[in-house]
Protein backbone atom coordinates (compact mmCIF):
# COMPACT_ATOMS: atom_id res chain seq x y z
CA UNK A 1 0.00 0.00 0.00
CA UNK A 2 2.70 2.79 0.63
CA UNK A 3 4.19 4.27 -2.27
CA UNK A 4 7.68 3.82 -3.14
CA UNK A 5 9.92 5.77 -1.18
CA UNK A 6 13.14 8.23 -0.95
CA UNK A 7 15.02 9.23 1.10
CA UNK A 8 15.50 12.59 1.48
CA UNK A 9 18.68 12.49 4.05
CA UNK A 10 21.20 12.85 1.26
CA UNK A 11 19.56 16.32 -0.13
CA UNK A 12 20.04 18.24 2.90
CA UNK A 13 22.89 16.81 3.96
CA UNK A 14 24.51 17.59 0.71
CA UNK A 15 23.51 21.50 1.13
CA UNK A 16 25.06 21.59 4.56
CA UNK A 17 22.26 20.90 6.88
CA UNK A 18 22.79 18.87 9.79
CA UNK A 19 20.12 15.66 9.28
CA UNK A 20 19.71 12.76 11.20
CA UNK A 21 17.60 10.01 10.60
CA UNK A 22 15.19 8.78 13.39
CA UNK A 23 13.13 5.87 14.29
CA UNK A 24 9.76 6.63 12.71
CA UNK A 25 7.70 4.24 14.96
CA UNK A 26 8.17 6.05 17.97
CA UNK A 27 9.04 9.85 16.88
CA UNK A 28 6.42 9.91 13.84
CA UNK A 29 8.86 11.81 11.64
CA UNK A 30 11.58 10.56 8.78
CA UNK A 31 14.59 13.24 9.63
CA UNK A 32 15.64 15.29 12.66
CA UNK A 33 17.50 18.58 11.23
CA UNK A 34 19.09 21.13 13.30
CA UNK A 35 19.43 24.36 12.51
CA UNK A 36 21.29 27.61 12.72
CA UNK A 37 19.43 30.90 12.37
CA UNK A 38 21.33 31.68 9.43
CA UNK A 39 20.24 28.62 7.85
CA UNK A 40 16.46 28.72 7.88
CA UNK A 41 15.70 30.60 4.69
CA UNK A 42 18.15 28.22 2.88
CA UNK A 43 16.34 25.37 4.32
CA UNK A 44 13.13 26.47 3.23
CA UNK A 45 14.25 27.13 0.08
CA UNK A 46 16.02 23.90 -0.32
CA UNK A 47 12.94 22.14 1.02
CA UNK A 48 10.29 23.79 -1.55
CA UNK A 49 12.59 22.86 -4.37
CA UNK A 50 12.54 19.59 -3.10
CA UNK A 51 8.69 19.52 -3.30
CA UNK A 52 8.01 19.81 0.24
CA UNK A 53 5.17 21.10 1.85
CA UNK A 54 4.97 22.96 5.26
CA UNK A 55 2.90 20.99 7.87
CA UNK A 56 2.87 24.13 10.56
CA UNK A 57 5.59 25.88 12.12
CA UNK A 58 5.70 26.63 16.57
CA UNK A 59 8.18 26.51 19.42
CA UNK A 60 8.91 25.68 22.76
CA UNK A 61 10.58 27.26 26.02
CA UNK A 62 12.93 25.53 28.05
CA UNK A 63 15.92 26.52 30.12
CA UNK A 64 18.48 29.00 28.13
CA UNK A 65 21.48 28.35 30.35
CA UNK A 66 23.30 25.03 28.96
CA UNK A 67 24.15 23.25 25.99
CA UNK A 68 23.35 24.31 22.91
CA UNK A 69 24.63 27.97 21.11
CA UNK A 70 26.00 30.54 22.92
CA UNK A 71 23.52 33.42 23.56
CA UNK A 72 20.58 31.90 23.15
CA UNK A 73 17.00 32.77 24.49
CA UNK A 74 15.37 29.28 25.65
CA UNK A 75 12.96 29.48 23.00
CA UNK A 76 13.10 26.84 19.97
CA UNK A 77 11.20 27.07 16.93
CA UNK A 78 10.04 23.68 15.30
CA UNK A 79 9.38 23.49 11.60
CA UNK A 80 7.33 20.30 9.88
CA UNK A 81 7.26 19.53 6.76
CA UNK A 82 5.90 16.95 4.75
CA UNK A 83 5.48 15.26 1.12
CA UNK A 84 2.12 14.88 -0.92
CA UNK A 85 3.34 11.83 -2.95
CA UNK A 86 5.24 9.63 -0.28
CA UNK A 87 5.61 9.32 3.61
CA UNK A 88 8.35 11.86 4.66
CA UNK A 89 8.04 13.69 7.70
CA UNK A 90 11.08 16.05 8.68
CA UNK A 91 11.42 18.07 11.73
CA UNK A 92 13.30 21.00 11.73
CA UNK A 93 14.46 23.19 14.84
CA UNK A 94 16.18 26.15 15.56
CA UNK A 95 17.56 27.93 18.96
CA UNK A 96 16.30 31.40 18.83
CA UNK A 97 18.76 33.64 19.71
CA UNK A 98 18.80 36.47 22.56
CA UNK A 99 17.53 39.11 19.98
CA UNK A 100 14.36 36.91 19.67
CA UNK A 101 14.57 36.97 15.74
CA UNK A 102 14.74 34.39 13.14
CA UNK A 103 13.98 35.10 9.30
CA UNK A 104 11.14 34.63 8.27
CA UNK A 105 10.15 32.04 5.45
CA UNK A 106 6.76 33.55 4.44
CA UNK A 107 7.82 34.89 1.13
CA UNK A 108 9.03 31.17 0.57
CA UNK A 109 5.77 29.59 2.13
CA UNK A 110 3.11 31.53 2.13
CA UNK A 111 1.24 29.46 4.37
CA UNK A 112 3.71 30.27 7.13
CA UNK A 113 2.72 33.46 7.60
CA UNK A 114 0.04 32.59 10.09
CA UNK A 115 2.26 29.99 11.44
CA UNK A 116 4.65 32.74 12.53
CA UNK A 117 1.79 35.24 13.31
CA UNK A 118 0.80 32.46 16.14
CA UNK A 119 4.54 31.47 17.13
CA UNK A 120 4.85 35.56 17.63
CA UNK A 121 1.51 35.78 19.66
CA UNK A 122 2.69 32.55 22.11
CA UNK A 123 6.28 33.09 22.63
CA UNK A 124 6.96 36.38 20.96
CA UNK A 125 9.88 35.30 18.68
CA UNK A 126 9.99 38.28 16.11
CA UNK A 127 10.19 37.07 12.51
CA UNK A 128 12.01 39.06 10.78
CA UNK A 129 11.00 40.43 7.16
CA UNK A 130 7.61 39.31 7.98
CA UNK A 131 4.89 41.45 6.22
CA UNK A 132 2.48 41.94 9.05
CA UNK A 133 3.32 40.30 12.70
CA UNK A 134 0.34 41.37 14.17
CA UNK A 135 -1.40 39.43 16.70
CA UNK A 136 -3.85 36.84 15.21
CA UNK A 137 -5.01 34.46 17.43
CA UNK A 138 -4.46 36.76 20.82
CA UNK A 139 -6.37 40.29 21.09
CA UNK A 140 -3.95 43.50 20.22
CA UNK A 141 -3.94 44.61 23.75
CA UNK A 142 -2.10 41.21 24.38
CA UNK A 143 0.03 41.57 22.03
CA UNK A 144 3.11 41.89 24.76
CA UNK A 145 1.49 39.06 26.34
CA UNK A 146 3.12 35.48 25.27
CA UNK A 147 1.11 32.64 26.73
CA UNK A 148 3.01 29.40 26.34
CA UNK A 149 6.52 31.35 27.89
CA UNK A 150 6.92 29.26 31.19
CA UNK A 151 7.47 29.74 34.61
CA UNK A 152 10.97 29.81 35.82
CA UNK A 153 9.99 26.94 38.15
CA UNK A 154 8.60 24.63 35.48
CA UNK A 155 11.59 25.40 32.91
CA UNK A 156 13.25 22.26 31.98
CA UNK A 157 16.70 22.45 29.54
CA UNK A 158 16.58 21.12 26.58
CA UNK A 159 17.96 18.10 27.22
CA UNK A 160 15.53 16.73 29.97
CA UNK A 161 12.81 17.50 26.62
CA UNK A 162 15.04 15.52 24.14
CA UNK A 163 15.45 11.56 22.72
CA UNK A 164 18.36 10.49 24.72
CA UNK A 165 19.92 9.32 21.38
CA UNK A 166 20.48 12.97 21.10
CA UNK A 167 23.26 12.55 23.62
CA UNK A 168 26.71 12.25 22.46
CA UNK A 169 27.81 9.38 20.12
CA UNK A 170 28.64 6.73 22.48
CA UNK A 171 25.88 6.99 24.90
CA UNK A 172 23.77 6.59 21.38
CA UNK A 173 22.83 2.63 20.85
CA UNK A 174 22.44 1.77 24.02
CA UNK A 175 19.94 4.72 24.87
CA UNK A 176 17.98 4.04 21.49
CA UNK A 177 17.66 0.27 22.82
CA UNK A 178 16.28 1.41 25.82
CA UNK A 179 13.27 3.56 24.95
CA UNK A 180 12.49 1.22 22.23
CA UNK A 181 11.27 -1.35 25.22
CA UNK B 1 -10.52 63.73 -10.73
CA UNK B 2 -7.65 61.89 -11.37
CA UNK B 3 -8.21 58.32 -12.85
CA UNK B 4 -6.39 57.47 -9.54
CA UNK B 5 -8.24 59.31 -7.70
CA UNK B 6 -11.37 58.22 -8.76
CA UNK B 7 -10.22 54.91 -8.35
CA UNK B 8 -9.60 55.31 -4.86
CA UNK B 9 -12.66 56.96 -4.07
CA UNK B 10 -14.76 54.25 -5.35
CA UNK B 11 -13.07 51.85 -2.95
CA UNK B 12 -14.55 50.99 0.38
CA UNK B 13 -14.02 48.71 3.31
CA UNK B 14 -16.62 45.90 3.84
CA UNK B 15 -16.72 43.49 7.29
CA UNK B 16 -17.66 40.04 6.46
CA UNK B 17 -18.50 38.50 9.78
CA UNK B 18 -18.33 38.13 12.38
CA UNK B 19 -21.43 37.19 12.86
CA UNK B 20 -22.31 36.64 9.02
CA UNK B 21 -24.07 33.47 8.33
CA UNK B 22 -21.66 32.30 5.48
CA UNK B 23 -18.77 32.46 7.98
CA UNK B 24 -20.18 29.37 9.71
CA UNK B 25 -18.42 30.59 13.06
CA UNK B 26 -17.25 33.10 14.40
CA UNK B 27 -14.73 34.21 11.55
CA UNK B 28 -14.06 37.94 10.43
CA UNK B 29 -13.06 38.79 7.15
CA UNK B 30 -12.02 42.18 6.32
CA UNK B 31 -12.83 42.91 2.29
CA UNK B 32 -11.17 46.28 0.87
CA UNK B 33 -13.57 46.77 -2.04
CA UNK B 34 -13.53 48.18 -5.22
CA UNK B 35 -17.61 48.01 -6.10
CA UNK B 36 -18.69 44.22 -6.36
CA UNK B 37 -15.11 43.65 -6.77
CA UNK B 38 -12.74 41.93 -3.55
CA UNK B 39 -9.38 43.93 -4.19
CA UNK B 40 -8.27 42.44 -0.55
CA UNK B 41 -9.61 39.99 1.76
CA UNK B 42 -7.70 39.68 4.94
CA UNK B 43 -9.57 36.98 7.40
CA UNK B 44 -9.57 38.23 11.18
CA UNK B 45 -8.89 35.18 13.61
CA UNK B 46 -9.26 34.41 17.02
CA UNK B 47 -12.57 35.47 18.13
CA UNK B 48 -13.14 31.75 20.17
CA UNK B 49 -9.95 31.49 20.67
CA UNK B 50 -9.22 29.08 24.04
CA UNK B 51 -5.90 27.90 24.22
CA UNK B 52 -6.53 24.56 23.79
CA UNK B 53 -2.56 23.93 23.60
CA UNK B 54 -1.85 25.60 27.19
CA UNK B 55 -4.85 23.55 28.93
CA UNK B 56 -2.36 20.66 26.97
CA UNK B 57 0.60 21.25 28.51
CA UNK B 58 -1.38 22.33 32.68
CA UNK B 59 -2.83 18.85 33.25
CA UNK B 60 -2.39 15.36 32.69
CA UNK B 61 -2.36 13.45 29.48
CA UNK B 62 -5.97 11.43 29.99
CA UNK B 63 -7.72 14.87 30.74
CA UNK B 64 -7.02 16.98 27.83
CA UNK B 65 -9.26 14.29 25.76
CA UNK B 66 -12.26 16.27 26.01
CA UNK B 67 -10.30 18.99 24.64
CA UNK B 68 -9.64 17.18 22.14
CA UNK B 69 -13.30 17.12 20.85
CA UNK B 70 -14.02 20.97 21.05
CA UNK B 71 -11.49 22.00 18.05
CA UNK B 72 -13.56 20.41 15.26
CA UNK B 73 -16.98 19.61 16.61
CA UNK B 74 -18.23 19.09 13.68
CA UNK B 75 -15.99 15.63 13.33
CA UNK B 76 -14.80 14.93 16.99
CA UNK B 77 -13.90 11.51 16.21
CA UNK B 78 -10.83 11.99 14.01
CA UNK B 79 -9.49 14.29 17.03
CA UNK B 80 -10.14 11.56 19.70
CA UNK B 81 -8.37 9.01 17.42
CA UNK B 82 -5.08 11.69 16.56
CA UNK B 83 -4.95 12.13 20.23
CA UNK B 84 -4.89 8.33 21.92
CA UNK B 85 -2.56 7.23 18.89
CA UNK B 86 0.05 10.03 19.68
CA UNK B 87 0.11 9.10 23.31
CA UNK B 88 -0.25 5.42 22.62
CA UNK B 89 2.95 5.83 20.15
CA UNK B 90 4.71 8.05 23.07
CA UNK B 91 4.36 5.24 25.40
CA UNK B 92 4.61 2.36 23.57
CA UNK B 93 0.76 1.03 24.58
CA UNK B 94 -0.90 -1.73 22.61
CA UNK B 95 -4.34 -1.80 21.29
CA UNK B 96 -6.10 -4.25 20.81
CA UNK B 97 -7.46 -5.24 17.18
CA UNK B 98 -11.16 -5.03 17.75
CA UNK B 99 -11.11 -1.49 19.66
CA UNK B 100 -9.13 -0.11 16.46
CA UNK B 101 -11.69 -1.80 13.84
CA UNK B 102 -14.59 0.33 16.34
CA UNK B 103 -12.41 3.33 15.86
CA UNK B 104 -12.15 3.17 12.07
CA UNK B 105 -16.21 2.42 12.20
CA UNK B 106 -16.83 5.33 14.37
CA UNK B 107 -14.47 7.48 12.35
CA UNK B 108 -15.99 7.41 9.06
CA UNK B 109 -19.38 7.29 10.22
CA UNK B 110 -18.56 10.57 11.94
CA UNK B 111 -16.46 11.56 8.49
CA UNK B 112 -19.75 11.48 6.59
CA UNK B 113 -21.91 13.32 9.32
CA UNK B 114 -19.34 16.13 8.01
CA UNK B 115 -20.04 16.37 5.02
CA UNK B 116 -23.18 15.88 5.19
CA UNK B 117 -23.29 18.99 7.31
CA UNK B 118 -20.89 20.84 4.60
CA UNK B 119 -23.58 19.95 2.04
CA UNK B 120 -26.19 21.43 3.26
CA UNK B 121 -24.61 24.31 4.93
CA UNK B 122 -22.71 24.75 1.65
CA UNK B 123 -25.42 24.94 -0.28
CA UNK B 124 -27.76 26.68 1.66
CA UNK B 125 -24.55 29.50 1.54
CA UNK B 126 -25.22 29.17 -2.06
CA UNK B 127 -28.86 30.49 -1.42
CA UNK B 128 -30.57 26.83 -2.28
CA UNK B 129 -32.46 26.04 0.91
CA UNK B 130 -33.80 22.20 0.51
CA UNK B 131 -30.64 20.46 0.21
CA UNK B 132 -29.74 20.92 4.45
CA UNK B 133 -33.01 19.77 4.87
CA UNK B 134 -32.11 16.29 3.39
CA UNK B 135 -28.60 16.40 4.56
CA UNK B 136 -29.51 17.24 7.92
CA UNK B 137 -31.89 14.33 7.92
CA UNK B 138 -29.34 11.54 6.61
CA UNK B 139 -26.76 13.42 9.75
CA UNK B 140 -29.83 12.57 12.62
CA UNK B 141 -29.05 9.01 11.95
CA UNK B 142 -25.23 8.96 12.32
CA UNK B 143 -25.93 11.49 15.51
CA UNK B 144 -28.36 8.26 16.97
CA UNK B 145 -25.77 5.78 15.95
CA UNK B 146 -23.05 7.37 17.71
CA UNK B 147 -25.15 9.00 20.90
CA UNK B 148 -26.05 4.97 21.26
CA UNK B 149 -22.51 3.86 21.46
CA UNK B 150 -20.85 6.94 22.78
CA UNK B 151 -22.86 8.93 25.02
CA UNK B 152 -22.70 12.30 23.38
CA UNK B 153 -23.97 13.46 19.50
CA UNK B 154 -21.66 16.30 19.15
CA UNK B 155 -18.15 16.39 21.19
CA UNK B 156 -17.44 12.53 21.68
CA UNK B 157 -15.02 11.62 24.32
CA UNK B 158 -15.13 7.63 23.46
CA UNK B 159 -11.56 6.87 22.75
CA UNK B 160 -9.28 5.53 25.40
CA UNK B 161 -5.71 5.32 25.81
CA UNK B 162 -5.30 1.67 24.48
CA UNK B 163 -9.01 0.94 22.87
CA UNK B 164 -12.18 2.75 23.41
CA UNK B 165 -14.52 3.53 26.40
CA UNK B 166 -17.08 0.47 25.81
CA UNK B 167 -17.99 -2.55 23.20
CA UNK B 168 -20.12 -2.30 20.57
CA UNK B 169 -23.68 -4.18 20.31
CA UNK B 170 -25.56 -5.87 17.83
CA UNK B 171 -27.81 -2.97 17.64
CA UNK B 172 -25.37 -0.31 17.19
CA UNK B 173 -24.08 -3.12 13.99
CA UNK B 174 -27.39 -3.62 12.40
CA UNK B 175 -28.11 0.69 12.65
CA UNK B 176 -24.85 0.86 10.89
CA UNK B 177 -26.19 -1.72 8.31
CA UNK B 178 -29.55 -0.39 7.68
CA UNK B 179 -27.48 3.49 7.30
CA UNK B 180 -25.26 2.55 5.01
CA UNK B 181 -28.14 0.95 2.80
CA UNK B 182 -30.40 3.78 2.98
CA UNK B 183 -27.13 6.36 2.41
CA UNK B 184 -26.41 4.96 -0.90
CA UNK B 185 -30.34 4.90 -1.78
CA UNK B 186 -29.84 9.08 -1.20
CA UNK B 187 -27.25 9.51 -3.89
CA UNK B 188 -29.75 9.94 -6.97
CA UNK B 189 -31.40 12.49 -4.76
CA UNK B 190 -28.39 14.44 -3.83
CA UNK B 191 -27.22 13.94 -7.74
CA UNK B 192 -30.97 15.22 -8.87
CA UNK B 193 -30.97 18.24 -6.22
CA UNK B 194 -27.42 19.77 -6.33
CA UNK B 195 -24.95 18.13 -8.82
CA UNK B 196 -27.24 18.74 -12.34
CA UNK B 197 -28.30 21.87 -11.27
CA UNK B 198 -27.18 24.62 -13.75
CA UNK B 199 -27.28 27.42 -10.95
CA UNK B 200 -25.19 25.53 -8.75
CA UNK B 201 -22.79 24.71 -11.64
CA UNK B 202 -22.96 28.96 -12.87
CA UNK B 203 -21.83 29.28 -8.86
CA UNK B 204 -19.22 26.89 -8.43
CA UNK B 205 -17.20 25.62 -12.28
CA UNK B 206 -14.45 27.49 -12.81
CA UNK B 207 -14.38 29.30 -9.60
CA UNK B 208 -12.13 29.90 -6.80
CA UNK B 209 -9.08 27.67 -8.65
CA UNK B 210 -6.53 26.17 -6.60
CA UNK B 211 -3.14 25.22 -8.21
CA UNK B 212 -1.09 22.35 -6.77
CA UNK B 213 1.57 24.79 -6.63
CA UNK B 214 -0.76 27.28 -4.17
CA UNK B 215 -1.72 24.28 -2.35
CA UNK B 216 1.64 23.12 -1.90
CA UNK B 217 2.89 26.63 -0.58
CA UNK B 218 0.02 27.06 1.80
CA UNK B 219 0.01 23.57 3.32
CA UNK B 220 -3.12 22.53 2.33
CA UNK B 221 -4.47 19.31 2.92
CA UNK B 222 -7.79 17.09 2.79
CA UNK B 223 -10.63 17.55 0.03
CA UNK B 224 -9.58 20.48 -0.44
CA UNK B 225 -5.93 19.58 -2.04
CA UNK B 226 -7.54 16.81 -3.46
CA UNK B 227 -9.64 18.67 -5.37
CA UNK B 228 -6.62 20.00 -7.20
CA UNK B 229 -5.55 16.74 -8.54
CA UNK B 230 -3.29 15.36 -5.64
CA UNK B 231 -4.18 11.93 -4.32
CA UNK B 232 -2.50 12.92 -0.80
CA UNK B 233 -4.93 11.16 2.07
CA UNK B 234 -3.02 10.31 5.10
CA UNK B 235 -5.24 7.15 5.33
CA UNK B 236 -3.17 6.08 2.56
CA UNK B 237 -0.04 7.65 2.52
CA UNK B 238 1.04 7.54 5.89
CA UNK B 239 -1.40 4.60 7.15
CA UNK B 240 -2.27 4.44 10.26
CA UNK B 241 -4.77 2.44 12.94
CA UNK B 242 -5.83 -0.59 10.61
CA UNK B 243 -6.99 1.62 7.20
CA UNK B 244 -4.43 -0.36 5.89
CA UNK B 245 -6.51 -3.61 5.70
CA UNK B 246 -9.37 -2.02 3.81
CA UNK B 247 -9.85 -1.13 -0.24
CA UNK B 248 -10.42 2.42 -0.54
CA UNK B 249 -9.75 4.71 -3.19
CA UNK B 250 -8.83 8.31 -3.18
CA UNK B 251 -10.96 10.65 -5.21
CA UNK B 252 -9.11 13.68 -6.83
CA UNK B 253 -10.32 16.45 -9.01
CA UNK B 254 -9.05 17.97 -11.81
CA UNK B 255 -8.51 21.90 -11.50
CA UNK B 256 -8.77 22.70 -8.26
CA UNK B 257 -12.57 24.49 -8.26
CA UNK B 258 -15.57 24.75 -5.92
CA UNK B 259 -17.06 22.09 -8.31
CA UNK B 260 -14.00 19.68 -8.06
CA UNK B 261 -14.17 19.88 -4.20
CA UNK B 262 -17.75 19.30 -3.61
CA UNK B 263 -17.35 16.11 -6.02
CA UNK B 264 -14.44 14.84 -4.11
CA UNK B 265 -16.62 15.16 -0.59
CA UNK B 266 -19.23 13.86 -2.23
CA UNK B 267 -17.04 10.52 -3.55
CA UNK B 268 -15.62 10.40 -0.22
CA UNK B 269 -18.86 9.24 1.28
CA UNK B 270 -19.00 5.95 -0.44
CA UNK B 271 -15.71 5.31 0.24
CA UNK B 272 -16.36 6.15 3.87
CA UNK B 273 -19.11 3.77 3.49
CA UNK B 274 -17.19 1.41 1.95
CA UNK B 275 -14.64 1.55 4.59
CA UNK B 276 -17.41 1.17 7.26
CA UNK B 277 -19.10 -2.12 5.60
CA UNK B 278 -15.73 -4.05 5.44
CA UNK B 279 -14.81 -2.84 8.82
CA UNK B 280 -18.34 -4.62 10.14
CA UNK B 281 -17.72 -7.77 7.97
CA UNK B 282 -14.44 -8.30 9.23
CA UNK B 283 -14.50 -6.83 12.98
CA UNK B 284 -12.34 -9.02 15.13
CA UNK B 285 -13.42 -10.45 18.85
CA UNK B 286 -12.02 -9.77 21.43
CA UNK B 287 -11.57 -7.17 24.40
CA UNK B 288 -11.61 -3.40 23.26
CA UNK B 289 -9.35 -2.05 25.71
CA UNK B 290 -5.85 -3.29 26.76
CA UNK B 291 -4.44 -2.68 30.35
CA UNK B 292 -3.10 0.62 30.59
CA UNK B 293 -1.28 2.32 33.75
CA UNK B 294 -3.51 5.11 35.56
CA UNK B 295 -0.39 7.46 35.16
CA UNK B 296 0.94 7.21 31.70
CA UNK B 297 4.76 8.69 31.84
CA UNK B 298 5.69 10.82 28.59
CA UNK B 299 9.57 9.76 28.18
CA UNK B 300 11.52 12.76 27.51
CA UNK B 301 11.69 13.55 23.35
CA UNK B 302 9.21 14.77 21.19
CA UNK B 303 6.18 12.59 19.18
CA UNK B 304 4.35 13.34 15.91
CA UNK B 305 1.02 11.66 15.21
CA UNK B 306 -0.99 12.77 11.85
CA UNK B 307 -4.75 11.47 11.08
CA UNK B 308 -7.15 12.23 8.04
CA UNK B 309 -9.64 14.42 9.55
CA UNK B 310 -12.77 14.93 7.85
CA UNK B 311 -10.44 18.72 6.28
CA UNK B 312 -7.33 17.52 6.10
CA UNK B 313 -4.43 16.49 7.74
CA UNK B 314 -4.54 16.75 11.67
CA UNK B 315 -1.34 16.67 13.69
CA UNK B 316 -0.35 16.28 16.98
CA UNK B 317 3.20 17.03 18.60
CA UNK B 318 4.19 16.61 21.75
CA UNK B 319 7.12 17.04 24.01
CA UNK B 320 7.51 14.40 27.01
CA UNK B 321 10.00 15.41 30.14
CA UNK B 322 9.25 12.14 31.77
CA UNK B 323 6.04 13.04 33.64
CA UNK B 324 2.41 11.98 32.81
CA UNK B 325 2.05 16.01 31.79
CA UNK B 326 2.94 17.07 28.20
CA UNK B 327 6.02 19.57 28.10
CA UNK B 328 4.15 21.30 25.09
CA UNK B 329 1.04 19.88 22.80
CA UNK B 330 1.34 21.56 19.37
CA UNK B 331 -2.07 20.71 17.93
CA UNK B 332 -1.67 21.48 13.67
CA UNK B 333 -5.19 21.61 12.40
CA UNK B 334 -6.54 21.34 8.87
CA UNK B 335 -8.38 24.45 8.48
CA UNK B 336 -6.19 26.88 9.29
CA UNK B 337 -3.66 26.33 6.67
CA UNK B 338 -6.65 25.97 4.26
CA UNK B 339 -8.17 29.37 5.25
CA UNK B 340 -4.80 30.86 5.15
CA UNK B 341 -4.81 31.38 1.41
CA UNK B 342 -7.87 32.69 0.98
CA UNK B 343 -6.11 36.62 0.63
CA UNK B 344 -3.81 35.26 -2.42
CA UNK B 345 -7.10 33.11 -3.58
CA UNK B 346 -9.51 35.72 -3.40
CA UNK B 347 -7.93 38.81 -5.00
CA UNK B 348 -9.41 40.41 -7.71
CA UNK B 349 -12.74 38.02 -7.52
CA UNK B 350 -16.61 39.06 -7.27
CA UNK B 351 -17.93 39.01 -3.96
CA UNK B 352 -20.74 36.62 -4.38
CA UNK B 353 -17.80 34.07 -5.80
CA UNK B 354 -15.71 34.51 -2.22
CA UNK B 355 -18.87 33.36 -0.20
CA UNK B 356 -18.88 30.31 -2.86
CA UNK B 357 -14.77 29.55 -2.19
CA UNK B 358 -15.57 30.20 1.84
CA UNK B 359 -18.27 27.58 1.38
CA UNK B 360 -16.36 25.26 -0.70
CA UNK B 361 -13.62 25.33 2.12
CA UNK B 362 -15.48 23.75 4.45
CA UNK B 363 -14.16 25.91 7.52
CA UNK B 364 -14.51 25.07 10.96
CA UNK B 365 -13.44 28.02 13.25
CA UNK B 366 -13.35 26.16 16.45
CA UNK B 367 -10.69 24.42 15.18
CA UNK B 368 -8.80 27.56 13.67
CA UNK B 369 -9.00 29.62 16.49
CA UNK B 370 -8.40 26.37 18.91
Amino acid sequence: MVKDTKDYKEDFLNQGFDATETAYDQRGYHLEVVLNVNQVRKFAQTAYELGFYLVFVTGFHVRPDEGHDTGNSGLEVVYQFARYDQPYRIKACVSVPNSLEVPSISDIYQGANWHERETRDFYGVVFGGHPNLNPLLLAEEDADFHPLLKEETNLKSLHEVSWPSEAPEVAKEGAEAETGQ
Amino acid sequence: MLESELKEHNRFFLNMGPQHPSTHGVLLIVLEMEGEYVLDPQPVLGFIHRMHEKMGESRPCSSFMPNTARMDYVCALPYNHGYVSLIERKAGIEVPKRAEYIRVITSELNRVASHLLWLGAYLLDLGAFTPILYGFDDREHILDILESITGSRLTYCYYRFGGVYQDIDDKFIEATRAFVKRMRKRYAIYEKLVTKNIIFIKRTENIGIVSPDMALRYGMTGPNLRGSGIAYDVRKNEPYSVYPEFEFAIPVGEQGDCLDRYMVRIREIEQSLRIIEQALDRLPDGPVRSKVPKNIKLTPGDCNFAVEAARGELSYYLLGDGTSTPYRLKVRVPSYSNLSCLPELGRGILLPDLVSILGSFDLVIPEIDR
